[in-house]
């Protein structure tokens, strides 16, 4: 996953339009599935200012002119960097884990019996806070957790990212959205800003090395029932997405789900699945019967 | 939500069973021959048809055997991956054997053979005037929505000479739509002149004044 971005520009902002504005959203909506409405333009007005700059676009006709045409899609890949928020913490979209609960394991384990395996997997996983949330969330919410044996796999591209998720230790800021009570319950202060995760939920969860775009890597990775991989697939240029959308479509079992961020759109990138509505969370369902 | 009761604290490890780590990664398989993986497009199972396609992209000449088999193929799966590796190759000779498809009944196959040829832009130039030129008024259409999408710098041309000259009003307005979005000064002229063309369509006016607007002119 990438850092934080900060941003130097100096050059002096050139006009955009409204109409210009509006084309640009067009376009990059199409290209990208990300949305933006009226209250971001600030938002977005830096980002491309930005990337003008940077580009020597001297309007921003020139820089959609580049943006459009340029074959290699370099740029359009430099602005969706700048316009995605890439943070994690516990319980981030959490209307997932919601949709996970009500709807997707119920759905999945109506026609298997108690005792059997549940696979889950996280990547990528980044330090470890969306496989937590999800073993919590199905701890806590889930009545029929203690009836299956839940597998819980976190993977990632970095193993620095990997290390920390097996560390288990997160500041305040990555624990905001978590009620006391779940904090008492889970978690142990170790330091001013540092509160550990219990042992037993640490030790519960597989933490392992992926990348989505290596076949043979992949390969290790078969029979999951659910994926989620959010936040991803935007950073792919078109044909790796949709070799990277293939190759999780193999490590998924018939029927299995993947959830993806709110600004992914799987019907952008692939016909393979079939998009599921679980409350107002969109997933998309690998279908059941071998076609 | 309200938890759920019945867990203890520290209680995890009732439901949840470490996995197993992963195997780790093997090496490479041996690389099947091109015989083989054509014989397997032709296998019962999806999944084995999807692993020919795939691997068939270490083979360029397979492009134009890919494109024969995806008119063919069932499953949308396989169809999938037959697409990705066209992208892959990308070639005259896939291009050549995309091209065919636009003129399909199925309108999947249709929309998968534009999907693809909009990721060759290169590789596409050469037929873009006959396809504009096509009788067929559908095919000019998909070409048109092909164009508005279409990572080349001639694009916004190829769309200004359609509303200058195509005589189907449907290509125009598809050209107009396509305008408004990548259209630069040079689609002006040709756009204030198509409402001309087509005087008893208002919709015609409207849609190219809004082009002309979203481009910057007057």
């Amino acid at each position: 996953m990438q850092p934080p971005r900060s941003f130097g520009q100096t050059a002096p902002a050139l006009p955009i339009t409204e109409d210009e504005y509006e084309k640009f959203y067009e376009y990059f909506y199409r290209r990208t599935g990300i949305s933006f409405s009226g209250k971001k333009e600030y938002f977005v007005e830096k980002r491309l200012q930005e990337r003008i700059a940077k580009t020597g676009s001297d309007s921003f006709k020139a820089y959609f002119t580049l943006l459009r045409f340029q074959a290699s899609g370099e740029e359009l890949q430099h602005l969706v960097n700048l316009m995605t928020v890439n943070e994690t913490y516990f319980f981030r979209e959490d209307y997932q884990f919601d949709a996970l609960v009500r709807g997707i394991l119920p759905e999945i384990t109506r026609t298997r019996r108690p005792g059997g395996t549940l696979r889950i997997w996280s990547m990528p996983c980044s330090t470890g806070e969306e496989p937590y949330s999800i073993a919590i969330q199905i701890l806590e919410y889930w009545a029929r957790a203690d009836e299956f044996a839940i597998e819980i796999t976190g993977s990632d591209i970095d193993s620095r990212v990997l290390a920390d998720a097996r560390k288990g230790v997160y500041g305040n800021r990555s624990l905001q959205r978590l009620s006391p009570e779940l904090r008492k319950k889970y978690f142990r202060r170790i330091g001013d800003d540092q509160f550990e995760i219990h042992e037993e939920l640490r030790s519960s969860i597989e933490f392992s090395i992926a990348n989505l775009s290596d076949p043979i890597h992949m390969h290790r990775y078969r029979a999951m029932d659910v994926i989620f991989c959010r936040n991803l697939l935007i950073y792919f240029d078109d044909t790796s997405r949709r070799a990277a959308v293939e190759a999780l479509y193999e490590c998924l079992s018939p029927g299995g789900f993947i959830c993806l961020g709110h600004s992914e759109s799987m019907s952008r990138m692939s016909s393979m699945f079939l998009p599921r509505k679980f409350g107002d969370t969109i997933v998309y369902q690998r279908p059941i019967e071998q076609d | 939500m309200p938890p759920k009761p019945g867990l203890e604290p520290g209680n995890a490890a009732v439901a949840l069973k470490k996995p197993t780590p992963a195997p780790k990664a093997d090496a490479a398989p041996p690389k099947a021959d091109l015989a083989v993986l054509t014989a397997a497009l032709a296998a019962p199972e999806s999944g084995e048809r999807r692993r020919a396609a795939r691997e068939l992209g270490a083979f360029p000449e397979a492009g134009p055997l890919l494109c024969a088999h995806l008119a063919a193929e069932p499953a949308a799966s396989v169809r999938a991956v037959i697409l990705t590796t066209l992208i892959r190759i990308k070639s005259p000779a896939v291009v050549e054997g995309l091209l065919p498809l636009l003129r399909s009944e199925d309108s999947a196959l249709r929309n998968a053979a534009i999907e693809a040829l909009q990721e060759m832009s290169a590789e596409v130039e050469p037929y873009v005037g006959d396809l504009l030129a096509d009788p067929d008024s559908d095919v000019r259409i998909l070409t048109v929505n092909m164009l508005s999408q279409l990572p080349h710098p001639k694009a916004p041309d190829w769309l200004a000479e359609v509303v200058a000259r195509d005589a189907h009003i449907n290509v125009c307005a598809a050209a107009v739509d396509g305008l408004a979005e990548i259209g630069n000064e040079r689609a002006v002229a040709p756009l204030q002149a198509l409402a001309a063309r087509f005087p008893d369509v208002p919709f015609i006016r409207f849609a190219a004044a809004a082009a002309i607007r979203r481009i910057g002119g007057s």
